[in-house]
């Protein structure tokens, strides 16, 4: 699937993944790999197991993989707890954050980030040392502190979860982030906030997959790949002008790929 | 069952009061509660029978509390430790109730206890001696904070009872605290009168020990204007009731109740609430939640009676529930009963697990299971806490739940 | 102000009950009184076999020992069962060939009640099954249902043709044991509707069973037997009225639903038995147990009532969600006026894993009456993976009536999910004055207020039942509200 000579190993291989729920199959054989520096973005229809793959990534615990196999930096993680993934450096922004009311989001941060940090070796930051790490990346999203001391994602708008999800990536200095339609429900200066955050955070040692419906976003992040979904399977993988041309002619024009194979 | 015998045979405490007399003479009739009842059915027998086996104590061991005084400014009363109070400063005076205003106040309630409803109140003022029982009159403003201390002995089964008139436009802060001692039984049964105008800001915090029993029962009177606030907390037990009886003796007096239970090993904790709406424009706001893990079983049931007089009513009742364990159980029945037709009522109920899409989303920021779960325990637990007044920040309840097992 | 007095007046006024009327026919009745004599005498009458005699005789002496329930929020006058007459039956040939044998007067009863049973006149999309006092008279689209093997009959009829369905079915839902009423029903039963929907079947047509009471002395205790084979599907309505006596009729029915792997079965009821007059004289003490197996994986039974007649109504129609991914549902309107007593509700247990249950009720309690919600979830060790979710609302109108909730919730499960919603409320002023404020009537605003409260539940309703179900419900208060 990858055209060009890779140097580094990949961060994040999905191969062959076949994966269902309640006995519903979902996944029916997604392969794709995720190298250091690259942007994927995945795209599709509602329903056509996108956010699947994401929530199968990060291990939530109601999908079973069937068939195939997850390897994070050269390891299989099926058996990983989704802190251990986590922990790891496997980030999942969610399409819709969970209010988790009574927990204050600023003791939430610390924990996650004191989770990742223990794993890296790096030395735990008390309350003080973290409220300084805290404001400097509430910089890149432009939150205000206030936000700090609500319950986490309760109350918030749909804006300020998803920078809110960018936030905690921020925190967590992942190796790979899989960002399941952090677009939506944002307006055009919300978008624009989000994106500039995410292109700070990643780097030559990163990769990112964003899933999305729309362009919009890709035309803040311009991806390497894009994929295209449909019914649990890539049906169709390009660079950056497939994005645009699923954009004009719509998902319609991809149900012939579906028919083609 | 020791004392149910003693009851039968009229053994049960030597030099009997009047109120002693009264309450034993009711008894006597049917010793003990019918089994059948909504409010006994879920009760285990063997635990009960097992409160009822210990033998009365009316000379208990001298209390050590457990926690240091706060500050110069809380008031610290044990009951059963003799003193007489009598605090009259510049604006309030707390003085014990003379034993005439006490006989009156008792003999009236007892005329309307019911065998099955007051079961635990009858056999609490059948037990408790003089000593035993503290009556209190207050009155005033800026009153410290109180802490009143109720505690058992091993081997032994102890009744202490607590009764406080609230005078017009008083308003305090009093924390209950009932401590069961190693297999003993303690029976704590209260009645406060709020008049006119007063507030009463009430904590009840109960823990026991391996083989502690606990019958607590509260009697509240509410008159008109005055504002009833409970927090409460009962774990660890392995067996324990909480009654509650509310009456808003006018209506147009607001109460509300912060309730929790926490029940593991093979425990069993009941709490029973009934508030009585006797006029217009009452207003409560309830919740109860519980915790129920291993082999244990928690029990919540209220009821809310609103009749014709009481127009204009807003109760809202909730009782919320974790079962943790596939071995535990939890019974809730949450109960309205209304006959006027200009109020606002609901309640509402909920039984489950922790949140599971909680706890991933928590896990996928790498913090652990355990740790998850602790985090949205301690928000469950945060709500109630938090209401229970005098101690809150000393206590470190919350850490004591949580890390206590 | 003015407006709640208003509701009040209107509340004290009364429609007449329009099917109030008698019969004037011929009929068979045994002696009044109840014995092991006339237990067998009953099935004699019958012709029934032994297994059935036997069940009727068993249930008759759990009877004798039993006594009458009590817990319910209602009060009445002792039933004195040696006052009731146990068997009666208009007086028509032993066997009818077709319709043109029956009775004309009464089949012109049942045009009356709007369910004309002749071949020109008869309902083109619903079969019908008419019992008439004790037994069974018509039932219509026998040949056309026959043709997809659906089996509808009246009980008797199906005790005689399809014996070893009776025996291995009846009793095994609610045991004669159960309950006092359902012990006496299973000792006296007289007649009442079988339904056998065979594997793979979807029902082509609704079918309904209606009920009339016609004689003042006689009690009623229909037994309704409804079995839905693998993959089948029926949707059945029943209808009840009654004439106006000044004594009460006792009804004890029993109904026992039985669906196996991916069957479902839908039940509904309006129930417009004679409530009495204002003073509370007269009207049906309406005391039935209504219990649905779901015994297969994803079997699904659906109860939907609409209660408004009766002067005492005492009914729990249940779900015990046994198969696999079990589905079990309760949509209830209840309706009480006067001094009506209405002790309603449902009980859900989940004993199957995976298995899931929905409450919704509605009640509306106008004059001196009494409606109370009592409702069971239950969730079972094995029941994994359960979910129910519950909503019980009570409208009061005027400020002598009385709405009560006792829900009941259990669980041993703690891979379950359980939630109960109740709330009370009144007609608000705000929201009368903003209909009226837009030229509606007054009368008409209540009504239309009261029918979107209970819109949740006319929702469930077959479509020609929801029709009459909101017109009942506008009826009723039009002679209690508007």
């Amino acid at each position: 699937m990858q055209s060009k000579m890779k140097e580094s190993d990949p961060i994040l291989e999905v191969h062959n993944l076949f994966a269902s729920t309640d006995n519903l199959p979902i996944l029916k054989g997604v392969s794709i790999n995720v190298y250091p520096g690259e942007i994927h973005a995945i795209m599709g229809r509602n329903g056509c197991g996108k956010s699947t793959l994401s929530k199968i990534i990060a291990g939530h615990p109601s999908y079973n993989i069937t068939n195939g196999e997850i390897k994070f930096s050269g390891e299989k993680i099926s058996s990983l707890e989704p802190e251990e993934r986590a922990q790891a450096g496997i980030f999942l922004g969610f399409q819709y954050p969970i209010e988790i009311p009574g927990v204050s989001n600023l003791e939430f941060l610390r924990v996650s980030t004191n989770a990742r940090r223990k794993f890296l070796n790096k030395e735990e930051l008390d309350t003080f040392d973290f409220e300084e790490l805290v404001k400097e990346k509430l910089e890149l999203v432009k939150m205000d502190q206030a936000f700090l001391t609500r319950s986490v994602n309760q109350g918030f708008s749909g804006g300020e979860k998803k920078r809110n999800e960018i936030l905690q990536m921020a925190l967590l200095e992942p190796k790979i982030a899989i960002l399941d339609e952090t677009d939506s429900g944002l307006d055009i200066d919300a978008l624009r906030i989000v994106a500039s955050g995410i292109k700070k955070i990643s780097n030559a040692q990163t990769g990112i997959i964003l899933i999305t419906h729309y362009q919009r976003l890709l035309d803040e992040i311009k991806p390497n790949y894009v994929h295209v979904m449909a019914d649990g399977q890539i049906i169709k993988t390009g660079g950056s002008d497939l994005a645009l041309e699923l954009e004009k002619k719509g998902y319609e024009w991809t149900d012939n790929f579906v028919k083609e194979t | 069952m020791e004392i149910i015998e003693k009851i039968t045979t009229n053994k049960l405490v030597e030099n009997q009061t009047e109120i002693q007399k009264i309450c034993l003479h009711k008894l006597q009739s049917s010793p003990l509660p019918n089994p059948k009842s909504e409010l006994w059915r879920l009760s285990n027998k063997s635990k009960f029978s097992n409160l009822l086996d210990y033998s009365i104590n009316e000379k208990d061991l001298k209390l050590d509390t457990p926690y240091p005084k706060n500050s110069q400014s809380t008031i610290r009363l044990i009951i059963g430790e003799n003193y007489q109070i009598k605090l009259i400063e510049e604006n309030y005076s707390i003085q014990q109730l003379s034993e005439d205003e006490l006989d009156k106040f008792m003999k009236e309630q007892i005329s309307f206890f019911d065998q099955n409803e007051n079961w635990s109140d009858l056999l609490n003022l059948s037990i408790s001696c003089k000593k035993n029982i503290l009556g209190l009159k207050i009155n005033g403003s800026k009153i410290p904070p109180i802490e009143i201390f109720s505690h058992s002995s091993t081997n032994s089964f102890n009744a202490k009872t607590l009764v406080i008139f609230l005078e017009k436009n008083c308003n305090i802060e009093l924390l209950q605290v009932n401590l069961g001692k190693e297999n003993s039984s303690l029976s704590q049964s209260t009645f406060f009168f709020l008049e006119e105008n007063s507030s009463l800001k009430h904590g009840v915090v109960s823990y026991g020990e391996s083989g502690s029993n606990l019958l607590n029962s509260l009697n509240i009177i509410q008159q008109k204007n005055s504002e009833y606030k409970l927090g409460s907390l009962h774990f660890k037990f392995n067996y324990a009731r909480f009654e509650i009886n509310i009456k808003q003796s006018e209506g147009s007096a607001k109460t509300k109740i912060k309730g929790m239970q926490i029940t593991k090993k093979d425990e069993q904790i009941a709490t029973y609430t009934k508030i009585d709406f006797n006029g217009p424009n009452g207003f409560l706001d309830q919740i109860n939640k519980s915790l129920a893990d291993d082999k244990s079983h928690a029990i919540f049931e209220g009821s809310i009676i609103v009749p014709k007089i009481a127009q204009k009513t807003d109760a809202s009742q909730l009782s919320r529930n974790l079962l943790l364990s596939s071995l535990a159980q939890i019974d809730t029945k949450p109960q309205l009963e209304i006959i006027a037709d200009d109020v606002k009522c609901k309640h509402g109920a909920t039984i489950s697990q922790l949140n599971e899409e909680e706890l991933f989303y928590m896990r996928t920021r790498g913090i652990t299971l355990a740790e998850a779960s602790k985090l949205q325990l301690s928000s469950y637990f945060q709500e109630i806490i938090s209401f229970i007044p005098v101690s809150k920040d000393r206590w470190d309840l919350l850490d004591k739940l949580l890390n206590e097992n | 102000m003015a407006n709640e007095n208003l509701v009040k007046d209107v509340v004290r006024e009364k429609e007449p009950y329009k099917y109030g009327f008698v019969t004037d026919i011929e009929t068979e009745k045994i002696a009044k009184g109840l014995n092991e004599d006339i237990v067998k005498l009953i099935s004699k009458k019958k012709g029934e076999p032994n297994f059935l005699l036997n069940f009727r005789l068993k249930a008759f002496k759990k009877w004798q020992k039993m006594k009458e329930p009590n817990w319910a929020e209602i009060g009445y006058q002792k039933i004195d069962y040696q006052d009731i007459i146990y068997y009666s039956a208009p007086k028509q040939k032993e066997k009818l060939s077709s319709l043109d044998e029956v009775d004309p007067k009464l089949l012109e009863t049942f045009d009356k009640l709007g369910i004309p049973l002749t071949e020109q006149k008869k309902l083109t999309n619903v079969a019908v099954d008419a019992v008439f006092d004790s037994v069974s008279i018509a039932t219509t689209f026998r040949e056309e249902l026959a043709e997809h093997g659906v089996i509808f009959c009246s009980i008797s009829e199906a005790v005689k043709n399809h014996p070893d369905l009776i025996e291995k079915y009846l009793g095994t839902v609610v045991p004669a044991s159960d309950n006092y009423f359902a012990a006496l029903n299973s000792a006296v039963f007289s007649d009442g509707s079988f339904v056998y929907i065979p594997k793979g079947v979807t029902c082509p047509m609704d079918l309904s069973s209606y009920f009339r009471i016609n004689s003042g002395d006689s009690g009623q205790f229909e037994r309704t037997l409804i079995i839905a084979e693998e993959s089948s599907s029926v949707s059945y309505l029943e209808g009840c009225t009654a004439p106006m006596f000044d004594t009460n009729t006792l009804h004890a029915a029993v109904v026992e639903l039985i669906a196996l792997d991916d069957a479902s079965i839908k039940y509904s009821t309006v129930q417009n038995w004679y409530a009495g007059n204002e003073k509370g004289v007269g009207g049906i003490f309406n005391f039935v147990t209504k219990r649905g197996k779901c015994l297969g994986k994803r079997s699904k039974i659906s109860w939907s009532q609409v209660e408004t007649g009766s002067a005492i109504t005492w009914k729990y129609p249940s779900c015990l969600l046994l198969g696999e991914e079990s589905v079990g549902e309760f949509y209830s309107v209840a309706l009480t006026n006067n001094l009506q007593q209405a002790d309603t509700g449902t009980k859900m247990i989940h004993i199957g894993p995976k298995t899931k249950s929905t409450i919704v009720s509605k009640g509306i309690s106008a004059g001196n009456s009494i409606n109370s919600y009592r409702g069971l979830v239950k969730m079972g060790t094995k029941a994994a993976g359960s979910r129910n979710y519950s909503q019980c609302d009570s409208m009061l109108i005027g400020d002598q009536a009385s709405a009560n909730t006792f829900p009941y919730i259990k669980s041993q499960q703690p891979n379950s999910e359980i939630e109960h919603e109740a709330s009370t409320c009144r007609i608000s002023e705000d929201q009368l004055f903003y209909l009226q404020s837009r030229g509606i009537e007054f009368e008409e605003a209540i009504s239309m207020m009261v029918s979107g409260f209970c819109r949740d539940v006319f929702n469930q309703l077959p479509m020609e039942f929801a029709a009459e179900a909101d017109k009942l419900l506008s009826l009723k208060l039009e002679g209690s509200v508007g």
